[in-house]
């Protein structure tokens, strides 16, 4: 009997592992929550189990997934990005029920998913890190530490939530007054969240980039990394578009944050695959951020300038197998972009359009084109999951060619129904800025103009709405 | 060479018409359009029609002006100047011409000067043959177009108005060519513009033999329309005395109200001897075989009433207003008192208004006033705020008498003198801002407009705002045929529609299935365009039927219901102004709004003072 790997995920991601899992010629099985019963995850397992209503809570309903991988008989479990995929818990229950959880260990998920621990573990490995506290003490202790800290640093100041990530529990604090108010506010919001009142300061890099490493690591202890990745293109601290690799020219430094990711992943012992987060400032200088224990959405701009299918790496190195190459395999070829064609209105700040329904789907192909999704003409887009339809990774031998080939990709998507991010990237594919390579973090806070389009529909279609309405009326109201 | 082509001089084109052996013929496409199909013949039509109608040999195609420009942009969603830039291209021979009604242009109240030669200057970039005329026959009207048309070396074609009654006398008409030879020299062309199709044959010769007698070099070109079946008759005569153009249009569309048939002008005229200079028969009867499946499609569009009308002799209504007049009195439920109307007040009516020329805006006063006779009670009780200006002398004087007394009084009020005096004669019209004019316009539309666009905004403001917009969402639409454009009921599902879009590319649209969504009410209307699925969501119509139907009164029940100083339309027509504010005071008197309905604006006034 083949072996059966479960996806503890759902949307694009889920496809993606199961792609990789179909390719080693084993099955893969599905979990869903009813929202999600059409779902093309669910279409392209070979097997699949509702979870329950739903939403979101039976996707991070630890004891459900175990139980459908015993079920099932899946061997292995890959939890993707988002829900369980960091949960320190969740990689310990698949350990103690023997399934193999797809990634780290669940102790290298809690001391790495700890910012403070984190933050330990890299100082005392040399890793340059952004100017930060431990845990702040509780009550008026921790605010006197946070004004001392503030008095030495100077605002502003970033006040992290220890156990958040991916954008969540950050607060920007620019005065001692701001600080007093906010350090019960961040408390209480982190207990909420992250059952967790723990939070804790860092100097912030003004206008950073955002740059990361991919790392790869088996149970041996090799331990290689895949270059860089730029990420510094986001709203609200949530990333838009990704690129490989970093456009910084600096190949020598590009060098050194590489080999310092593999250094900060060999000091948690880390396995399997992960990604080291830099910041960058404007005069080059680059400060740890934290790592991500997981498979990231934009993993797929790595694998294209590598030719490493970096998902089924982390199933072959799960299921005990070493690195089957070495860091001196690895060649950094062109360049790739991805963009996150999102179901959102970017002109009325990202309403997400949930609830819409793909009436037309077509999307681009052709030379250096790939494309991760799970739309589908005819498809709903639940109201109650993220909004990504599509990712569009394209790659091309130098810069210039692969800025052309996304846009050349974003204009052939006929995208109907749901307003998408996709004239919002059209903007920024031909922006000079962007064109050249040159942007950090600010880049939509700086560049306001990328918001102003109008979506115009070509003649055929504008023709055919009056067609359509004279059908509609039984007359042509704008001839009678 | 003897036919005329675009292109030359207008001094070289009347030197050419004076040495004529012959006569020309302009094909007035436009002036049929209007009479017989309430302006509706889509420029898809004209298109067909434009490269027999180039090799027709036409001294000139009436294509646009009139009331044209105005239903181009209103309800047939074409540019009126890419609707020549495209004919032009189709028909690079052929002399464009327009019917412009001085200084109402091409709609029905009185421009700036300013805005006059800003217009005459953009539309003359693609009209060669300028044919002006003045309901009023008063010529200075007309002189700022003659000064531009001039400047922009296009040729002038004054009209004549002409109408029958004792006052209409060749020498009063000699007289008005005098008159307009003295504002623009004798490089012209001179209409005897006969839009109500009037007098005989006999009539006719007469009066081009009278101005020839004059004027023997003044070319003259015959206008009429065949509303009683006898233009083929006036046209003749009218060669036979000299004239050097006659309109007529092709057979295969001609009606009851506009222009005679060409085929039976040219036909007519050879057995009598006058040869049709540069016209090619068979690209005439070309023309017509090419077309006629299209009239299928304006059947909508055509008169209410089929049938010469000999009784224009009498009601004197031009071809358009005829159309236009049947189509209020249907929708008004008045048809059975059209004859009353027409043949009864309408005549008294212009004898007591002066007995001037019936057409644009004139005839549109004479008819609203007698309708207003009829339908009112009594008469000149409630005038149209256009009748008010024509006995102040706004549009010019009267040619022949004025109005007696008692109308005055009854237009104008008891102290109809002191409002006359203070009141009367035409105004001085300012010039418009332009530069202010067309920041307004790049407001609503959000781009720096075009000098056309700003052409047609000062011409029909809200109209050309809509069109634009219309164009923006729905494209250009001058590509589809009528039998798509003007299509009554749904299409069959299954069936496909074809046509190549403005910019070359041919399209298929196959009609799919509608659904109604249940949740929110949306109709969903499912095309296949170019073989690729697209839907198109219609929001729930209003319950208008419902709520109509529940507050339908009987006539009965209104008068019940109706008190003193209640205000209700004299006619059906649309309301144009709300004149005051919630709460304001009025007097008896007072003007509370204004409708309009035939172009022309009517007052409406409370009968008692209130707030």
């Amino acid at each position: 009997m083949k072996k059966k790997i479960l996806v503890a995920n759902r949307g694009e991601i889920a496809i993606r592992i199961m792609r990789a899992i179909q390719e080693l010629d084993y099955e893969a099985v599905a979990v869903y929550e009813t929202p999600d019963k059409d779902s093309r995850h669910i279409r392209l397992a070979s097997e699949a189990v509702l979870l329950g209503n739903g939403p979101r809570c039976d996707y991070l309903n630890i004891e459900k997934i175990i139980k459908a991988a015993k079920r099932t008989g899946a061997c292995a479990i890959h939890p993707g990005y988002g829900f369980l995929a960091e949960n320190p818990d969740f990689a310990k229950a698949c350990e103690d029920a023997g399934i193999i959880f797809i990634g780290p260990t669940s102790e290298v998920i809690s001391n790495l998913g700890n910012k403070v621990i984190a933050r330990r573990i890299m100082a005392e490995a040399g890793i340059p890190m952004v100017p930060g506290t431990s845990n702040l003490s509780a009550g008026e202790d921790g605010v006197q530490e946070a004004l001392a800290f503030a008095s030495k640093y100077a605002y502003p100041i970033m006040l992290k939530a220890t156990c958040g990530g991916g954008g969540r529990g950050i607060r920007l604090i620019e005065s001692d007054e701001q600080m007093r108010k906010e350090i019960p506010v961040a408390r209480s919001e982190a207990k909420a969240a992250f059952n967790d009142e723990s939070v804790y300061l860092e100097k912030v890099v003004i206008n950073p980039k955002h740059v990361e490493v991919q790392i790869i690591a088996d149970k041996e202890g090799a331990t290689i990394h895949l270059g860089t990745r730029d990420c510094s293109i986001q709203r609200r601290n949530q990333k838009l578009i990704e690129i490989a690799p970093s456009m910084i020219g600096n190949k020598e430094l590009l060098d050194e944050i590489c080999q310092t990711a593999v250094k900060a992943a060999k000091a948690s012992n880390y396995t399997n695959a992960g990604t080291v987060e830099f910041l960058i400032d404007k005069d080059f200088n680059y400060y740890f951020m934290e790592i991500n224990t997981r498979v990231q959405v934009e993993h797929t701009v790595t694998e294209m300038i590598t030719g490493i299918d970096i998902v089924r790496t982390q199933i072959k190195l799960a299921l005990g197998k070493p690195l089957s190459f070495t860091q001196d395999d690895i060649q950094l070829r062109g360049h790739a972009i991805e963009m996150r064609i999102n179901a959102e209105d970017p002109q009325t700040d990202f309403m997400p359009e949930g609830g819409k329904t793909v009436s037309v789907y077509r999307s681009p192909g052709g030379y250096g084109v790939r494309l991760d999704g799970f739309v589908y003409q005819g498809y709903t887009i639940p109201q109650v999951y993220d909004s990504l339809l599509v990712k569009l990774t394209v790659h091309g031998f130098s810069w210039n060619e692969t800025v052309s080939r996304v846009r050349r990709c974003l204009q052939n998507f006929d995208i109907a129904g749901p307003k998408t991010t996709i004239p919002f990237y059209l903007n920024i594919v031909q922006d000079p800025d962007f064109m050249k390579g040159d942007f950090n973090t600010s880049f939509l806070d700086t560049h306001p103009q990328l918001f102003e389009y109008k979506e115009t529909p070509n003649e055929a279609e504008k023709l055919s709405k009056l067609i359509a309405e004279i059908h509609h009326r039984g007359t042509n109201a704008y001839a009678f | 060479m003897e036919r005329i082509i675009q292109g030359m001089a207008p001094s070289e084109v009347v030197a050419q018409l004076r040495k004529a052996d012959g006569y020309y013929m302009t094909n007035t496409a436009r002036d049929l359009s209007q009479s017989d199909f309430k302006n509706r013949i889509l420029l898809h039509t004209d298109m067909l029609a434009a490269p027999s109608r180039e090799r027709a040999g036409y001294f000139s195609l009436e294509i646009t002006g009139g009331a044209s420009v105005h239903v181009d942009i209103l309800r047939k969603q074409v540019d009126p100047f890419l609707k020549l830039e495209l004919l032009r291209e189709k028909m690079p021979n052929t002399m464009f011409q327009t019917l412009c009604r001085g200084v109402n242009l091409f709609g029905y109240r009185p421009y700036p000067q300013n805005v006059i030669r800003f217009t005459v200057r953009e539309f003359a970039k693609y009209v060669d043959v300028w044919r002006t005329f003045d309901f009023m026959n008063h010529v200075p009207n007309m002189q700022a177009v003659f000064e531009e048309v001039a400047k922009a070396g296009k040729i002038n074609e004054p009209c004549i108005c002409f109408s029958t009654g004792p006052e209409h006398t060749d020498d009063f008409y000699v007289k008005k060519v005098k008159e307009i030879l003295d504002v623009t020299g004798t490089d012209i062309i001179l209409c005897i513009k006969n839009h109500g199709g009037l007098g005989s044959p006999q009539r006719i010769g007469q009066l081009v033999n009278s101005i020839k007698q004059s004027y023997a070099d003044l070319p003259i070109h015959y206008h009429g329309h065949n509303t009683d079946g006898n233009d083929i008759g006036r046209i003749a005569a009218a060669v036979i005395n000299g004239a050097s153009i006659v309109d007529a249009s092709d057979s295969s569309m001609t009606g009851y109200y506009g222009p005679a048939p060409s085929l039976t002008v040219i036909q007519t005229l050879k057995e009598l001897g006058y040869r049709a200079i540069g016209i090619d028969e068979d690209a005439v009867i070309e023309t017509s075989e090419v077309i006629r499946d299209q009239r299928q499609y304006y059947a909508a569009f055509e008169s209410q009433i089929k049938g010469f009308q000999p009784t224009v002799q009498i009601h004197k209504l031009p071809g358009g207003a005829m159309g236009s007049s049947l189509e209020q009195a249907a929708k008004g439920g008045f048809l059975d008192k059209m004859p009353d109307i027409l043949h009864k007040e309408l005549p008294r009516v212009q004898k007591e208004l002066g007995n001037y020329w019936s057409v644009t805006p004139g005839s549109q006063i004479l008819w609203t006033t007698a309708v207003a006779n009829v339908q009112g009670g009594e008469r000149y009780g409630n005038p149209s705020g256009d009748l008010r200006n024509l006995l102040l002398g706004k549009y010019g004087p009267f040619p022949f008498y004025q109005p007696e007394e008692w109308i005055y009084e009854k237009v104008l009020g008891a102290d109809w003198k002191k409002v006359l005096e203070e009141e009367g004669g035409m105004d001085e019209i300012e010039d418009m801002d332009l530069d202010h004019e067309r920041t307004t316009l790049s407001e609503k539309i959000g781009v720096e407009p075009t000098d056309q666009q700003l052409v047609l905004y000062l011409q029909h403001p809200n109209d050309a705002v809509n069109f634009f917009k219309f164009e923006e969402e729905f494209g250009k639409v001058y590509v589809l045929p009528p039998s798509i454009f003007l299509h009554q009921g749904k299409f069959n599902v299954g069936s496909t529609l074809s046509f190549t879009d403005h910019y070359g590319k041919e399209h298929v649209i196959e009609i799919g299935p509608s659904m109604v969504n249940e949740h929110n009410g949306e109709s969903n209307v499912y095309l296949n365009v170019d073989h690729h699925q697209r839907i198109y969501s219609f929001a729930p119509e209003a319950q208008a039927g419902v709520a109509a139907a529940a507050t339908v009164l009987s006539k009965e029940e209104i008068q019940t219901l109706a008190k003193n100083g209640d205000i209700r339309a004299p006619f059906a027509g649309n309301i144009c102004e709300i004149s005051v504010k919630e709460g304001q005071e009025v007097a008896a008197g007072e003007q509370v709004a204004m409708m309009e309905a035939m172009k022309m604006q009517t007052p409406v006034v409370s009968s008692i003072p209130a707030l």
